[in-house]
């Protein structure tokens, strides 16, 4: 077992591994930047080594720094978290080459799902169905306009190094090809440093279900069911359920089995999860392989009943699956809202800041995954969730009322908050119906009857 | 202005949530300032002319920085994380002592990152003052090395 981790991350995921590691009797270094010195993954951390300035690539982003730090703490293992360097198959090398452990897939499974035309690549050789689209990178806008005109439109251009909803466009006809060709290429070359596109058939309001897929280094392959993550707001996730109201125990097992299929024709190790779009009908098309944790591994864990960040550790430590979770079964229901500090009432304007006053929820099935305190100062460097709130029922409706009166609970003031635009969206009909896609919150915004109250002043500061 | 005025400022601080109040009428000076538990009352009678609340730029301020950059220390920061060696090999002998003059091109220490040996510069002009970082320990990003006058 690791005698030392280091945890290249922050906020919430940083705070989620030091707790992995401290319940495995590991000591944890955390690496930070000047805006996170008073986080609270850097005050419960073993050690901690400040690695730069604010901006990501002045800090978080900077490998030679991380692995200078790695070697000054002499660690054994790193934990890469999610975003920043968890998909990196270069900084998984230069762990390899420093004999440090890098907690996650191996480099060639990373290279293969890394780039979103050789997943696909390699899902078709899988036999697992595939949206219909190019059958590579698409050149330029000749050959977009001729992909178009076989699959018909409309369609979805995308970047082959994308990630997090960024680099894609949607073409309804003709006209628009061209405008949004370029777009999603300038966005991409801007974000990813790799403008290279390919074309998929856009389903329109597809269900976005994911499989998690985890896998021990002697070769036990397993999936732990699905998520539905449909509930976006501009292709970014805020609410996510396990399991998905629309996946029958059949379709379960047939997209399963696909995910497992795929994830070991490339050699998948450790914790990644499968995407997919499906539609009314019950066809199923991958998109896109995550080849690290995710943030919603959380509502897997409870139905499943799994530690998922702690099994990662052990795999990488070249322990066998754990038993409990090779024959993990779902039971339970559980609902999982992103808090933001955003502003929904402004456009979700970002809302950085000091909390004044913090108090989260507690009770029965109540999980909070947060690193925010009275007094955190938010800072205006990294992404705008604070807070993972998830809650877990023996059905699904008693998730959902778990959910309504755990948002009533929570309590913070000196930001705002997206906890009233969640609450809203627990009263809605349709959610607690389990009819949703992915255009649910956009049609729900526009409606009349859409209606985010302000949080009433309740308990003392 | 008596007690009962300021009384009455400071329960309109306390409903208002303000934490500093401050005012200036013909000569008398007034700052009330919500401290951590504790609340400082100060007020001072200011000088026969009473200065400008606002300065002009660059007529009051020239002095006054000049006068700080004389008594200040400027610090030297560790532009990485490593280990922090105030010579090039345990033979030979430091870079810089407590009193050596160094120009922005000085080599003051070497800080050794994954086995490379890199020079830091002073990037600042004057007299080392003070040896802050300690000799073959790991220094993080941002960490002070050196002090200069």
């Amino acid at each position: 077992m690791f005698e030392k981790v280091l945890i290249a991350n922050r906020g919430e995921i940083a705070l989620r591994i030091i707790r992995a590691c401290k319940e495995l009797g590991i000591r944890t270094l955390a690496v930070y930047s000047e805006a996170d010195v008073d986080s609270l993954h850097v005050q419960l951390a073993d050690e901690a080594i400040c690695i730069g300035a604010p901006p990501s690539s002045e800090s978080y982003l900077k490998i030679d720094r991380i692995m200078s730090a790695a070697e000054v703490g002499d660690v054994d293992a790193i934990h890469p978290g999610y975003g920043f360097l968890a998909e990196n198959a270069h900084f998984a090398e230069v762990c390899e080459s420093c004999k440090i452990k890098f907690i996650g897939p191996p480099v060639s499974a990373m290279q293969a799902m890394g780039d979103k035309n050789s997943a696909r690549a390699y899902a078709r050789k899988a036999g697992v169905s595939v949206t219909p689209g190019s059958d590579g990178i698409v050149e330029n806008e000749q050959e977009a306009m001729k992909v178009a005109r076989r699959i018909g439109f409309p369609i979805m251009i995308k970047a082959v190094a994308g990630g997090g909803g960024r680099g894609m466009r949607m073409a309804h006809n003709e006209a628009s090809l061209g405008p949004a060709f370029h777009a999603a290429g300038n966005e991409a070359q801007k974000a990813f440093g790799n403008g290279a596109l390919y074309i998929e058939k856009l389903i329109i309001n597809p269900h976005h279900i994911e499989f998690q897929i985890i896998a021990d280094q002697h070769g036990h392959t397993v999936h732990l069911g699905e998520r539905d993550c449909s509930i976006q707001r501009r292709n970014q996730k805020v609410i996510e359920e396990c399991p998905s109201p629309l996946i029958s125990p059949g379709l379960r097992k047939k997209m399963g089995h696909a995910a497992i299929k795929l994830a070991q024709s490339v050699g998948y190790q450790n914790a990644g999860t499968m995407e997919f779009l499906v539609d009314n009908e019950g066809h199923y098309y991958f998109i896109e392989m995550n080849t690290r944790i995710q943030v919603e591994h959380t509502i897997t864990e409870e139905v499943y009943g799994c530690d998922l960040v702690k099994e990662q550790i052990l795999i990488a430590a070249n322990e066998r699956l754990s038993p409990h979770v090779a024959h993990a079964e779902p039971r339970l229901h559980a609902i999982q809202c992103r808090i933001n500090a955003e502003d929904p009432e402004k456009n979700f304007q970002p809302s950085p800041g000091r909390i004044a006053f913090y108090y989260a929820p507690g009770g029965r099935g109540v999980r909070v995954d947060s690193h925010a305190y009275t007094g955190y100062v938010v800072p205006p460097y990294y992404d705008s969730m604070i807070a993972k709130l998830i809650t877990i029922g023996a059905t699904r409706a008693s998730a959902i009322a778990r959910m309504r009166r755990a948002l009533d609970e929570y309590y913070i003031t000196g930001i705002k908050t997206t906890v009233p635009f969640h609450s809203a969206i627990m009263r809605n009909a349709d959610f607690r119906n389990g009819i949703y896609d992915t255009g649910f919150v956009e049609r729900l915004m526009n409606s009349d009857d859409f209606e985010i109250k302000a949080m009433p002043a309740r308990l003392h500061e | 202005m008596d007690l009962k005025d300021i009384k009455a400022i400071i329960d309109l601080m306390k409903k208002n949530d303000l934490s500093v109040f401050e005012m200036e009428k013909d000569g008398f000076r007034l700052k009330l300032q919500k401290g951590a538990g504790e609340q400082t009352v100060f007020s001072s009678p200011a000088p026969a002319a009473p200065a400008p609340v606002v300065t002009a730029p660059g007529t009051a301020a020239a002095p006054a920085s000049e006068a700080t950059a004389s008594s200040a220390l400027t610090d030297i920061v560790s532009p990485m994380v490593g280990t922090f060696y105030r010579a090039g090999s345990p033979e030979t002998p430091a870079f810089v002592d407590v009193g050596k003059e160094v120009s922005e091109e000085t080599v003051v220490c070497i800080i050794e990152a994954m086995k490379v040996m890199n020079e830091i510069k002073a990037e600042t002009k004057g007299v080392i003052a003070e040896i802050v970082a300690e000799n073959g320990k790991p220094v993080q990003f941002g960490q002070v090395l050196f002090r200069v006058k």
